[in-house]
């Protein structure tokens, strides 16, 4: 006779409440690719009430190798695919799509009232001028940024720093990429689960690194 | 009038020569400039590579055109692509 399912270790009373504050918790990321579409994912498992979610790319089949889509969704907005394969983990998160370019003309009218916001973007000059943006348009609002995170080094070089004021800087801070430092998804993953654990941890308020 | 510099990663080694008692960590120090010195003035004294960085004063974003006041202290950090 079968055994009905039951979770291996009890969920506590401690662990509803803590899930319960991060359900009105609202978190922006802009950049859905490796960084943004894993970081996404871990931040829905761990019961983030609503995310805003903003990239201007489609799928392409090179992407499948490290980011949260599937080869069906070639060609689809990432926002799109990734807001269709977060719902199938949870049908009651809040998703806002934004199928566009960010920069300082439109980032304060898509990420009013969050309370974090995460960069998982590609480039460098981008990383740099949201950084700048955010803090300038949503002063107190903690920033999460990753920079150095290519190749097959360490996984271990890959830490969190609380870097200055709200700023949290994710990454081993050197290794850019290139042909000689490409990315790997075991690396790329390793960087989204500490921006979107760095995360959890300032929501629940934990901002020490 | 004296500031607090910062240069992370690869811009530590852009950091001035320092006698002990300026040396606040690996990446920091105390420096001395000319009163009216913005932060553009700065980084290109100190001779920092044309690519995007993140330019933080008292821990907020500042333009290069902001005018440095005794006390304050400068961060530039050096973001690389990847994501």
């Amino acid at each position: 006779m079968p055994v009905p399912h039951q979770h291996p270790t009890p969920l506590t009373e401690e662990y509803r409440n803590l899930r319960a504050q991060l359900g009105f918790k609202r978190v922006g990321i802009v950049g859905c690719g490796g960084l943004g579409s894993n970081a996404a994912w871990m931040l829905v498992r761990s019961g983030i009430g609503t995310l805003v979610l903003a990239d201007h790319d489609l799928v392409e089949e090179s992407n499948l190798h490290r980011q949260f889509f599937f080869r069906d969704q070639v060609g689809m907005p990432k926002t799109e695919a990734l807001s269709i394969n977060l719902t199938r983990i949870d049908p009651a998160v809040n998703l806002e799509l934004f199928h566009e370019h960010v920069d300082e003309q439109n980032f304060a009218t898509i990420f009013s009232e969050i309370d974090l916001f995460i960069e998982a973007v590609d480039t460098a000059r981008d990383k740099a001028m949201l950084v700048a943006v955010c803090s300038e348009q949503l002063p107190g609002v903690p920033i999460i940024s990753a920079s150095g995170l290519a190749g097959y080094g360490s996984a271990n070089d890959i830490i969190t720093r609380h870097l200055m004021g709200d700023l949290w800087m994710i990454g081993d801070l050197v290794s850019e990429v290139s042909e000689e430092h490409p990315l790997f998804a075991s690396r790329v993953c390793v960087a989204a689960g500490h921006e979107a654990h760095m995360a959890i941890r300032i929501l629940l308020g934990y901002p020490e690194a | 009038m004296r500031i607090q510099l910062a240069l992370f990663a690869s811009l530590s080694q852009y950091l001035p020569e320092a006698d002990n008692g300026n040396r606040l960590s690996a990446h920091a120090q105390l420096i001395d400039l000319p009163d009216g010195s913005t932060v553009g003035q700065v980084i290109a004294a100190l001779g920092l590579p044309d690519e995007p960085r993140i330019v933080f004063v008292n821990n907020r974003h500042a333009p290069e055109s902001h005018v440095l006041q005794e006390g304050e202290r400068l961060a530039v950090f050096p973001p690389v692509a990847g994501g």
